[in-house]
């Protein structure tokens, strides 16, 4: 995987126009880039060794992909490519995490592609019986009323797509997490990453623009709306 | 048939001016892979936004994608001419800029190019008016023509937006 993302990023050197005054190097955010062989590499996991591999995980994402501390972030059912990309950014040091980091060095591309179709494959309803940090409490009228709009709507007047659109289960683009089952603790520690640029492995400053538009009270409120698991619903504001 | 032809060509003098699919393929070179687009090559993220060119005329580099314009907000300084390079990293968008003629097509795998002069100073939005998806009304940016002494002198590798406003 690593290989193929480098000849990638090899070859599209070669076509394309350099403009001046190329120093100090362009910034990537991530290597990784949604090609057909790509996508592949990355849906064509082994679930069943990924199971076995998963036990390493266990401790802090959870026996069922649900994390124990809600500042860690729920795997059960998520996106095959979305998980796939976190491990590749944190591989290269692209997103930086100080568990994270070490242990997606230590994963073999055959790894990554195991694990990622083991948690895909979990069902996003969890036993009621484990100790899993999701779903917190639900937001309060107005935090609701605010979360509900931007999710199924976003705001036009200022230009912020609905996150439904991309984050499901409305549509989903690739790479792109589902926030269906994901703990408000972890959502909003990532908004306020993207917004104030500690996390930048983003393609094309998409999540960064968009976190940087949102206020402080905007992002609690999205972060608590999917922390009480309302992101399964599609569609119009709560009533 | 003269008459379809005639009223073919009506609207085509001022509309689609700045925009002829045709003779873009026909040009050449002007090809991008857009699923790489943030790898390397002219959009990579440094290098979107505004650029002071020696001339004294701006360049301005734009990404569109699912469900946004890349950098949201553009500052351009009034009266100069604006060229405007734009390319989509995955459907077909096209960004117009409310209250003026100019809507500039884009399209995944080449790059649209444009010459834009904003005489006023003042605030256009930048909606995108080809359906793009689910976020497809939501997204729009938006481009602050400043008056050319109070547009900030940028450097050689640096680029300007409002953004942070």
């Amino acid at each position: 995987m690593t290989l193929s993302c480098t000849l990638l990023l090899m070859t599209a050197a070669g076509p394309l126009v350099l403009h001046a005054g190329d120093n100090p190097p362009d910034r990537v955010p991530s290597y990784v880039s949604w090609t057909p062989e790509t996508i592949a590499a990355a849906s064509s996991g082994d679930a069943f060794r990924g199971m076995l591999l998963a036990r390493r995980c266990d401790h802090c994402h959870g026996a069922e992909g649900f994390s124990t501390a809600a500042s860690t972030p729920n795997l059960a059912g998520m996106e095959k490519l979305a998980i796939w990309k976190q491990l590749q950014d944190f591989k290269a040091y692209k997103r930086m995490s100080r568990t994270m980091n070490s242990i997606a060095e230590s994963l073999s591309p055959r790894d990554v592609a195991d694990l990622v179709a083991y948690y895909a494959k979990l069902p996003a309803f969890a036993d009621p019986q484990d100790d899993r940090a999701f779903p917190q409490p639900r937001p309060d009228q107005s935090h609701a009323a605010i979360a509900s709009h931007l999710v199924s709507f976003g705001n036009g007047e200022r230009g912020i797509p609905p996150c439904q659109a991309c984050h499901g289960p409305v549509a989903y683009r690739p790479g792109v997490p589902s926030l269906a089952t994901q703990n408000a603790e972890y959502v909003l520690s990532q908004l306020e990453a993207f917004a104030n640029q500690t996390r930048a492995n983003d393609i094309n400053v998409q999540m960064r623009t968009i976190a940087g538009l949102l206020t402080e009270d905007e992002r609690h409120a999205i972060a608590e709306y999917y922390g009480s698991g309302l992101g399964f619903q599609a569609g119009g504001p709560t009533k | 048939m003269l008459t379809v032809l005639a009223l073919c060509l009506i609207p085509a003098t001022r509309y689609y001016q700045i925009d002829v699919p045709l003779l873009r393929f026909l040009r050449g070179s002007r090809q991008v892979d857009p699923l790489s687009l943030h790898l390397s090559g002219e959009f990579v993220e440094g290098n979107l936004g505004t650029e002071q060119d020696p001339d004294g005329s701006v360049t301005v580099r734009m990404v569109a994608q699912q469900y946004l314009f890349v950098p949201h907000c553009i500052l351009v300084p009034a009266g100069t001419p604006v060229h405007l390079r734009i390319t989509s990293a995955d459907a077909v968008h096209s960004l117009a800029f409310n209250g003026t003629d100019y809507n500039v097509k884009v399209l995944p795998g080449t790059i649209s190019e444009a010459q834009l002069r904003f005489p006023n100073p003042g605030e256009y939005k930048m909606p995108c008016r080809e359906f793009c998806g689910a976020g497809h009304y939501a997204m729009r940016s938006r481009l602050v023509v400043v008056a050319r002494d109070r547009f900030p002198a940028l450097g050689a590798g640096e680029r300007g937006n409002c953004a942070a406003q």
